[in-house]
């Protein structure tokens, strides 16, 4: 057999089917935008959304692919990838509807937001399944190059100019950092890519402990946590959420963050398995940072959307603790509230759009009143950020239970009080905002809730935000009560994964091995 | 195949039989091809020189030097002389470092590419198995030069000349990479010695011309573009632009400017009589001939011949392509700039993407003809 | 030591300190052109070493990629931006420039430790081995690293789509002319630069 063939057999290439439906998609949207021209903005969000539908078809059939290992180790397509592709395409789909009045109405081309968007998805779809390192550096530089572009795309918005260059400049020197982190790997491994390769090979050079090493998982971490935005490397954060257009924000706080955590998963997993004590204490810096610095800065903002971004600061800091516990039970936490995170985060955004786009501000004292103008938006706003907040019986309120309870059971007690402290204050800047529209007299009501629009939903793009919208809600409020699938679904993930299997059992026995040898030592 | 003579191998064997050890007599071998190259490629500039103001003068019915030597060959040198002894100016306001600076690194990248022109199966400085794209890749380092010549000399002419040889050279890179691709792609390598050897065996019929109908144009229009030569020479605009980046060099950094660009001219030519004229292959096979008189490859003086024959074939097709530049310096006139970017972008770019696309199914389908 | 590899040790110093030369020379040098030109430069020097490491073609792709294609659209940018402002001196600017090199090298530091302590571990196939280091790379482009391979045209794709999106100037439709914008004989037809003003008026439903 020649080489073409020898190759092509060993592909597996049906594996990436989501990502090429994606792909294809974005193709029909550039190729048909220039074909129909303007026109075509009216049909065009709709091809995008059933291609990720489709996309998410693919992702259902993959379920306990046998060849999940694609591309010759490249591309790995087990549960895990499938969850966390799904959650970054669902984010995609939920964000593509309310993107298009908002869009049209700042007066700038459709298609090739559209296209942008696909792009980052195909590129959080890729990192999430990327099993060797020079896959994972295209893929993230693909979803952080279109990030960068949708952060700029308002461009005659000097605010979306300014977040466009932060963040440029700011995620191209995390990227150098990641890089330079991955290069360290590459060199202590002898030269390989392919991080299960890594992880052996590491062991067997350097065994589990060498500077280089740290140094390497240090930088990585930096890079990891630039993605995730997790304090200290969330400065980019607010400026970044209050100057670019909102659905871009929705995106990213969801899509990206998503993608961000399945590498963190993924590489420090795999590739850093000798390390695992090591990272899991850096990242309980960085969760601790980001819950408390993320809920406390919180309080005093008053734009809606930098407080919004000092929360998913917060968010991401909770979701680490699943992280950090390393469990079965600690790993589907964090999918299952990814995927919770995903209704409420996109419900409270679409609100914020649909509220900018009929006043013209995101100021949270130009709510006050809105319940009288608007009692729709005023309901969903209030059940979703009620659903950041944790309150019983939203979503939010059993994705956190089962977070915090994850993390006790690892006996991580002090990182779980912290965070039932912090959500307690978090409780508090959301309520405000809810108090804010419902509580206020007509004669508190604010300047632009006076001057409110009539609300009329059959403008141009209005539908698929108000569709966007109650689905986002309706969700939020009823998957804490019917979360069972959900909730299956993360657990299956996690226990069909053989990476997370052989981590969990190797930490098991070391923690046994320490059992028994306290034990042994309170003997002698 | 004929592997030609092999000079390196005979001279070091040469010395070795002096009793100098083998590392010596590889050290006294190396400086020698370079030096011999720097000094090839010097007097080809002076003939080309001569060539283009003898043929300029044909064209527009004058006689052209004619008092400095015999039919003037001699003027170049003079020319070179005047310049060499001119004052060196440096602009009072002009940023010194960059001024000298930008005439060398506009020189130094052409006389490098002389690396890989091959004038026989041995006759080559080095056969590298990056050959052409090592061409490639030196020519884009002119435009910083041209850039630093521009912004030093502190003149708004020099910038904007500047400006327009960088633009245009990275324009006209792609089209002219991509051509050369093709033809990659059919010899199965990037080496020049192997382009040739595949062109090889069937004499004028076998030239990569006949194959390559489309690509050859291109490649012809891009290093034109390169080479900034009539009528693409906008960067040096004398209506618009008064000299562009030479306005204000004068003696030694001008000659060099114009040294590189006639050298650069030689070099295209040469690179093209290479890619698409069967280098220093004779338009009827030699060897088949040798065969049917009777004498062996390995004839020493049969060597000679065929060696000689093959530096000299490859100048004459070099020189044709140049009398050819030289007659379109005359004959069409100079687009403008806009025009310039038009062509390169969204004619030659989508047309050599198009050529290598065919190229590629033509290899697949006939292999045979096509390299397979 | 034979001839190659004398040559191989005085070539890489000389690389080397050209490289960490220019290198300098681009962080420190006042001008911003300077320090341009100087990353040709530290480009330059950076082929050269993978020249010695015997990877011809990454070389080659080097020299044409950085030096001809990034470092003059870093020229160009500069060249194309036309604003004259006076260099002001920042209040505590010592401070800050120590603060900075005492980081620097800090990072230096750690990082030369690390290099030094690190063992390791080479690669067993010399570089020598591979005899056309241009098959090596299509035959890896073509295996073991096709997807990312392929994943990095649909990249380059879409950045060349934003590239375009964020410089072209919106040309505007006859019928949406706005009368009160000043027009010179210079000015291109262009949509009136505004904020994007959400939620305002809707002109279009």
């Amino acid at each position: 057999m020649d080489f073409s063939s020898s190759v092509a057999s060993q592909l597996h290439a049906g594996t990436i089917l989501p990502e090429g439906i994606v792909i294809i998609t974005l193709m029909t949207i550039l190729v048909g935008d220039l074909i129909f021209g303007r026109s075509s903005s009216r049909w065009l969000p709709y091809v995008a959304m059933f291609g990720l539908f489709n996309s998410i078809v693919a992702l259902f059939f993959q379920w306990n692919n046998p060849n999940a290992i694609a591309f010759l180790g490249s591309f790995s397509g087990d549960n895990l990838s499938i969850v966390f592709r799904g959650i970054v395409v669902l984010s995609a789909m939920v964000t593509i509807p309310m993107s298009i009045r908002y869009i049209q109405q700042s007066g700038t081309s459709l298609a090739e937001f559209i296209a942008i968007m696909l792009t980052a998805t195909t590129g959080g779809m890729f990192l999430c399944g990327a099993n060797e390192l020079t896959m994972v550096f295209i893929s993230l530089e693909m979803l952080s190059i279109s990030s960068y572009l949708m952060t700029g795309y308002m461009k005659r918005d000097p605010r979306s100019n300014e977040a466009a260059l932060k963040y440029l400049l700011i995620g191209a020197a995390s990227s150098a950092i990641f890089l330079y982190g991955m290069s360290l790997l590459y060199g202590l491994s002898g030269g390989e890519t392919n991080l299960n390769i890594i992880a052996t090979k590491i062991t067997a050079i350097n065994g589990t402990q060498s500077l280089g090493l740290a140094i390497s998982l240090v930088f990585i971490i930096a890079g990891i946590a630039f993605k995730i935005s997790a304090v200290p490397f969330h400065q980019w954060t607010p400026d970044v959420y209050e100057g670019s257009p909102t659905p871009v924000v929705a995106f990213l706080s969801v899509g990206s963050k998503a993608a961000g955590f399945a590498l963190a998963i993924r590489l420090l997993v795999t590739a850093f398995g000798s390390m695992t004590e090591q990272w899991h204490f850096i990242f309980t810096a960085l969760a601790i940072l980001s819950m408390v610095l993320g809920n406390v800065v919180a309080l005093a903002q008053t734009s809606i959307k930098r407080m919004l971004a000092y929360s998913s600061i917060a968010q991401a800091g909770f979701v680490m603790i699943g992280l950090i516990a390393g469990t079965d039970n600690g790993y589907s936490s964090m999918i299952f509230y990814l995927f919770i995170y995903l209704f409420m985060n996109l419900g409270a955004f679409t609100c914020i759009i649909l509220f900018s786009l009929r006043t013209g501000t995101d100021q949270i004292s130009e709510y006050a009143g809105l319940y009288q103008k608007d009692p729709l938006l005023t309901l969903c706003l209030s059940i979703c950020l009620l659903s950041l907040g944790g309150i019983p019986p939203m979503a939010g309120f059993f994705g956190k239970i089962y977070l915090f309870w994850a993390g006790w059971q690892a006996g991580l007690y002090g990182l779980v009080l912290l965070g039932l402290i912090t959500s307690v204050i978090s409780i508090y800047y959301y309520i405000r905002v809810v108090k804010m529209m419902v509580v206020k007299e007509p004669q508190e009501m604010s300047e632009s809730v006076k001057n409110y629009p009539a609300i009329n939903w059959k403008l141009a793009g209005m539908r698929p935000l108000q569709a966007s919208l109650i689905f986002a809600t309706v969700v939020t409020s009823l998957a804490g009560i019917l979360s069972n699938p959900l909730f299956t679904l993360s657990a299956n993930s996690v226990n069909s994964t053989p990476i997370l299997r052989s981590a969990i059992i190797t930490q098991e026995i070391t923690q046994s091995t320490i059992q028994v040898s306290s034990v042994e030592d309170l003997i002698n | 195949m004929n592997s030609g003579i092999d000079l390196q191998g005979s001279f070091i064997q040469t010395l070795q039989d002096f009793g100098l050890p083998i590392g010596l007599a590889k050290a006294v071998w190396l400086p020698l091809p370079m030096l011999l190259m720097i000094v090839g490629a010097t007097v080809g500039v002076l003939v080309v020189v001569w060539l283009e103001r003898k043929i300029s003068a044909a064209a527009q019915q004058r006689i052209g030097p004619e008092y400095a030597g015999p039919l003037g060959v001699l003027q170049p040198v003079a020319d070179g002389i005047k310049l060499v002894f001119k004052e060196d100016v440096i602009p009072a306001k002009a940023d010194p470092w960059l001024f000298t600076m930008g005439p060398v690194l506009v020189v130094v990248p052409v006389f490098l590419s002389y690396l890989i022109v091959p004038f026989g199966q041995n006759l080559v400085v080095t056969d590298l198995n990056v050959g052409i794209f090592l061409w490639i890749s030196l020519s884009s380092i002119a435009p910083i030069g041209l850039l630093m010549a521009g912004y030093a000399s502190n003149n708004k002419y020099s910038l904007l000349g500047g400006l327009r040889a960088a633009a245009q050279s990275i324009s006209y890179e792609i089209p002219l990479a991509l051509s050369v691709l093709a033809i990659v792609m059919m010899s199965n390598s990037l080496s020049t010695v192997d382009i040739v050897a595949q062109q090889s065996g069937y004499g004028i019929l076998g030239w990569n011309i006949w194959r390559q109908p489309v690509g050859f144009i291109i490649f012809w229009i891009a290093a034109l573009a390169e080479c900034e030569r009539l009528p693409f020479d906008l960067p040096e605009a004398e209506e618009e632009l008064v000299a562009g980046y030479q306005t204000e060099y004068a003696g030694m950094k001008f000659a060099l400017f114009y040294l590189g660009s006639y050298v650069n001219l030689v070099l295209s030519a040469l690179v093209f009589a290479v890619l698409y004229l069967g280098g220093w292959e004779f338009f009827i096979p030699l060897d088949r001939l040798a065969d049917w008189i009777g004498v062996a490859e390995t004839t020493p003086w049969l060597q000679v011949l065929t060696a000689s024959l093959g530096i000299v074939m490859t100048l004459i097709k070099a020189y044709f392509l140049v009398f050819i530049a030289v007659l379109l310096r005359w004959t069409v006139p100079r687009v403008r700039i806009d025009q310039l970017l038009d062509l390169g972008w969204k004619f030659l770019l989508p047309v050599s993407l198009a050529n290598l696309l065919i190229t590629a199914a033509l290899k697949l389908s006939f292999p045979m003809a096509f390299g397979g | 030591m034979n001839l190659a590899e004398g040559v191989q040790i005085v070539s890489f110093g000389i690389l080397a300190v050209m490289m960490i030369g220019t290198a300098l020379g681009v962080v420190l040098l006042p001008k911003i052109v300077h320090s341009a030109f100087l990353l040709a430069g530290v480009f330059i020097s950076i082929s050269g070493l993978y020249i010695l490491l015997n990877a011809d073609f990454v070389a080659a792709a080097q020299i044409l990629v950085y030096v001809g294609a990034v470092n003059v659209l870093i020229l160009f940018a500069i060249m194309l931006v036309n604003k004259q402002e006076d260099y002001v001196e920042l209040p505590g600017r010592t401070i800050r420039k120590v603060a900075t090199g005492v980081v620097c090298f800090g990072l230096f530091a750690l990082l030369g430790t690390m290099v030094l302590a690190t063992p390791w571990s080479l690669s067993t196939t010399s570089p020598s081995v591979v005899d056309n280091t241009v098959i090596a790379l299509g035959e890896h482009f073509f295996s073991d690293y096709l997807l990312p391979f392929e994943l990095a045209s649909v990249l380059l794709l879409m950045a060349m789509v934003g590239a375009i999106i964020l410089a072209r100037r919106d040309l505007i439709p006859e019928s949406m002319a706005d009368e009160n914008t000043v027009t010179t004989g210079l000015t291109l037809p262009e949509r009136p630069r505004e904020l994007a003003r959400l939620g305002s008026e809707e002109q279009d439903s």
